[in-house]
């Protein structure tokens, strides 16, 4: 008999997972543990609307604590730092002990660290959380000359919003490509040319040697010998799952916690869900780990299905979006495994999109547009996607002729 | 019931089934939807963020935001699905010699 559910971490995905419990299963006890002691929140807006100051810290949180107390699930803050799976208990560092019957892992994942000189640690900020937003919100409001490290959507998106804040922005990344790990580079480069014409300057192909502080300022020293002067540096260069706390355990881990389409780990009565699970996809048939809203939701609520006893496989159709100045990025499917590209659009205004085809079906299509405009051909593109449907390739070309149809009884 | 508060908004075929137009009128702006069992009107732009829903996904009873995904429900407004979580206003229609009007208040 199942009594006690944990859900170790706070955000979208043990959140989902925790009221999708509740709405299977009116008698289970539901705890959420998290590290962070706020209620769950929504991170997209942090790099956007939070910095412009279009959202407010109470616009975030996804329900309120009145929600949670209605549907008797219990959210504590606390930290734990040890895992005992064959006793099935959680240790917080304040000596608290935590006994489960089944486990929801959903930590999420955290960013990555440049690696520098000690002196320097505190000197670069990361954007994670809503206190990190917060310091960077107060501390660039005294700053003009602001260099971001990475040029990731997390990078991009706070170039955007500081040059709408009037800054001077520079990003420096790495890569032949802004967004390189999934974007398409024809959607790069126009979102490339949207930051320049805001003003920012782009600095692809370059490593960081150094940085040195200088009177309060810093000086980033680049491979080709170039000197940055800046008054402030943000870091964006990826993320890793929060694994440690399982690492000398029996569970499976490989790039995240590894779990089957039923978001079941190598542990019986164990779960993982979001960020943190490097999950089997059914329909791509390999496994992958995915950081976006769309996934940490939709995760989390196939895993408290799952945990209330109703078997559900995970078969959600990869979706994100980026909103970076007017423009709106979005991504379906998988990008990088296609024997041919189908463009739709040549005009950010009306949208470009570009569909990544394989055997002649879709298997996935980037987009870029003024708010709005590629949003319904994306997400027709999804269910086209998830059908296999093989499409007459002049539909998907020319932009006149709706993608509608293609999806209507 | 005053007759003056129906604004006319077009005609019935100019919208195609399982569609939507995008209405103005003075400073307001609205989405008027064909469905199966008829015309619906709610306002046009997304109560999550500033995008308008004219270029969002009408599937049975639902419009999907373009931008975002958040789902509401074109008969009640409902916000069904994340990120939209306050509901959207809606507007009665009735049709008239094969014209569209709705009642904005």
């Amino acid at each position: 008999m199942k009594n006690n559910i944990i859900i170790l971490g706070g955000g979208q995905a043990g959140i989902y997972a925790a009221r999708e419990i509740r709405q299977n299963d009116s008698k289970l006890n539901i705890k959420i543990l998290s590290e962070e002691n706020l209620l769950p929140y929504e991170r997209p807006p942090l790099s956007k609307d939070f910095l412009l100051d279009k959202k407010k810290e109470e616009d975030l949180y996804f329900h309120s604590s009145d929600v949670l107390k209605n549907e008797n699930i219990e959210f504590e803050n606390i930290s734990i730092n040890k895992v005992d799976f064959e006793n099935k208990k959680l240790f917080a560092k304040n000596d608290n002990v935590y006994s489960y019957d089944s486990l929801l892992i959903s930590t999420g994942s955290e960013n990555k660290k440049l690696t520098l000189d000690n002196n320097l640690k505190n000197d670069i900020y990361y954007l994670r959380n809503l206190e990190e937003a917060k310091k960077i919100k107060e501390i660039v409001s005294n700053k003009n000359k602001i260099t971001i490290i990475g040029g990731g959507f997390i990078g991009l998106e706070i170039a955007s919003s500081l040059s709408q804040l009037q800054k001077k922005v520079i990003v420096i990344e790495i890569g032949n490509q802004l967004m390189g790990r999934i974007i398409p580079k024809q959607i790069a480069d126009l979102v490339q040319n949207t930051h320049i014409e805001h003003g920012n300057e782009i600095i692809l192909n370059k490593q960081i040697e150094k940085i040195t502080k200088k009177n309060g300022d810093y000086e980033i020293l680049l491979n080709d010998n170039s000197l940055i002067e800046t008054d402030f540096i943000i870091a964006g260069i990826g993320s890793t799952p929060t694994v440690k706390l399982f690492e000398n355990t029996n569970l499976k881990l490989d790039n995240g916690i590894v779990t089957n389409q039923f978001c079941e780990t190598s542990i019986k009565d164990v779960y993982a869900a979001g960020d943190v699970s490097n999950f089997y996809h059914p329909f791509y048939e390999r496994n992958m780990r995915l950081e976006s809203y769309q996934h940490a939701q939709n995760h989390g609520i196939c895993a408290g299905k799952n945990i209330a006893g109703v078997k559900t496989e995970y078969t959600s159709i990869p979706w994100m979006w980026s909103d970076q100045f007017n423009l709106n990025l979005q991504l379906t499917g998988i990008c990088n495994d296609y024997d041919e590209i189908i463009e739709r659009g040549n005009d950010i205004n009306n949208g470009v999109i570009y569909f990544f085809l394989k055997n002649k079906i879709i298997r996935g299509a980037c987009g870029l547009g003024i708010a709005g405009k590629i949003g319904r051909d994306i997400r027709i593109t999804s269910k086209l996607s998830e059908k296999n449907t093989i499409v007459d390739k002049q539909i998907l070309s020319d932009q006149n002729l709706k993608l509608n149809k293609l999806i209507q009884k | 019931m005053s007759e003056e508060n129906w604004i006319e908004v077009g005609s019935t075929d100019s919208i195609e089934e399982e569609d939507l137009i995008r209405f103005d009128h003075q400073d307001k702006t609205f989405c008027v939807y064909k469905l199966t069992d008829g015309f619906y009107a709610t306002d046009g732009i997304c109560t999550h963020e500033a995008v308008h829903l004219e270029d969002g996904l009408v599937m049975d009873d639902e419009i999907e935001c373009p931008m975002h995904q958040g789902i509401f429900n074109i008969k009640s407004g409902e916000a069904l699905s994340p990120p939209a979580c306050e509901d959207l206003k809606t507007y009665p229609v009735k049709v008239d010699n094969d014209k569209i009007f709705i009642k904005i208040n």
